[in-house]
């Protein structure tokens, strides 16, 4: 799709301009991209509550940047995707030049999404990896085309049920916030009464001490 | 909730009721939002782009909820390689660029002011392309039948707009809670481990230093002993 204009990557910045907007993120809802050198690892965190849907978008090419210009698509270059628990137990690992990830949430928390990227040959220098990235979680990952095809649903029902499955995020959001609220509560807890007692026990430990030396001299 | 799901239930019912008339409605607007928390490493500086097209905005909201100092340099810079803005060891920061030019916006975090500590660092993107295809009005044309619906379903949809637009406001404004209370947290945890760590080597420097008194007066008194006798 968008290798056509990679090869003629022409003399004329207008043409130039054209070719950075169709290259890459093709396809993709949202066109945020970054650079990444072979074998450097990126970790995004997600913070969602249980039984939530986590989708990502992924695709990767190569940059030459003294041409500045886009290399055409090899398979060479392979993204390795691994999603990981709070608990840091590897749930999802995926290796491709391009292409979606998409996994379910256990129990809620910070999951951790981390991408690297390896090549079959070693990068030379001045080449970068330009990867476009996407991550998607809960009510944003229904494919609404498609239930609407499934169900046969008009424009205003479809709506409809958009409005009723954000809702129903919200809400799910909302009692794991609550539940995070009560961690919080206890860890400020914790602090409070070492704060609290720890002078007050040092005290006693020192008085004790000195009265119990003081008798057996 | 139990009572806007049950509105959203009636009005689905009821507009089931009617769909067999109505062909082509308004499309969703253009406003798209992704937010991402990563972790940027002490002395390293992370950029991002955006591929933007003109007259359109871009918001981003941006906070540091984890690393030591709790800030981080942020840059924003349009394609011609123009400064839009700049925020210096900020710890949270809301900026909109109105885009007067096609191309890739690059904003920017960086870190290298510390040699030690990791940041972590959330960043919440709210684009807004101002291309608005559809005539929102188009479904009148289509409609046949009673003309007395014509009224209600406008009020409808009205009502429909304005419930997306606000539920969209509560997930931002929701992610944004959590940044803050993921901050607030990571702020007390840390406390907590500074807070146990400290106790327990006072603890033990208490300890020793009692020993030692006592041995040494333990010795002024043996050589007062020995001077006697």
């Amino acid at each position: 799709m968008g290798l056509g204009g990679n090869m003629e990557s022409g003399s004329l910045p207008r043409f130039m301009l054209e070719v950075f907007l169709v290259n890459c993120c093709l396809g993709l809802v949202s066109s945020l991209y970054f650079h990444m050198t072979e074998g450097e690892q990126k970790c995004f965190i997600e913070e969602i509550p249980a039984d939530t849907v986590v989708v990502g978008d992924y695709w990767t090419q190569l940059y030459d940047e003294q041409k500045r210009e886009y290399l055409p698509a090899t398979r060479n270059l392979t993204l390795s995707v691994a999603a990981r628990t709070p608990t840091d137990e590897l749930i999802l690992s995926h290796k491709e030049t391009k292409g979606r990830f998409n996994f379910t949430s256990f129990t809620s928390g910070e999951h951790k999404i981390c991408l690297q990227p390896s090549l079959s040959q070693p990068l030379s220098a001045g080449f970068i990896v330009v990867v476009c990235m996407d991550i998607r979680s809960g009510e944003r990952t229904n494919n609404y085309t498609e239930i609407q095809k499934r169900e046969l649903l008009t424009q205003l029902q479809l709506r409809v049920r958009r409005l009723s499955a954000q809702v129903h995020d919200i809400h799910k959001e909302l009692i794991y916030s609550r539940s995070r609220e009560k961690n919080f509560l206890v860890i400020n807890h914790n602090v409070n009464m070492w704060i609290y007692w720890w002078p007050i026990i040092r005290s006693v430990f020192v008085v004790t001490f000195i009265i119990h030396i003081t008798n057996s001299c | 909730m139990e009572p806007v799901r049950m509105v959203l239930c009636l009005l689905s019912v009821f507009i089931s009721l009617v769909s067999d008339r109505l062909v082509v409605l308004a499309s969703f607007s253009q406003a798209t939002d992704s937010d991402f928390t990563f972790s940027l490493p002490a002395g390293r500086k992370e950029c991002f782009y955006q591929t933007m097209k003109k007259e359109a905005s871009l918001e981003i909201e941006y906070q540091v909820l984890d690393g030591a100092g709790l800030d981080v340099d942020f840059s924003i810079s349009s394609p011609s390689g123009q400064l839009l803005f700049s925020d210096q060891r900020k710890s949270d920061g809301v900026h909109t660029v109105e885009t007067h030019e096609d191309g890739d916006y690059v904003f920017c975090f960086d870190n290298t002011f510390s040699s030690i500590s990791e940041k972590l660092v959330f960043f919440e993107l709210i684009l807004d392309n101002m291309d608005q295809e559809e005539d929102p009005d188009n479904w009148k044309e289509h409609i046949i039948g009673t003309d007395s619906l014509d009224m209600k379903l406008e009020d409808i949809m009205d009502t429909i707009n304005n419930v997306k637009s606000r539920l969209g406001k509560s997930v931002q404004i929701q992610t944004l809670l959590r940044a803050f209370e993921a901050r607030d947290r990571n702020l007390q945890e840390s406390n907590f481990d500074r807070v146990n760590f400290w106790s327990v080597v006072n603890l033990f420097v208490m300890m020793v230093v009692s020993a030692v008194q006592v041995y040494l007066v333990r010795l002024l008194f043996e050589d007062k002993r020995k001077i006697r006798t």
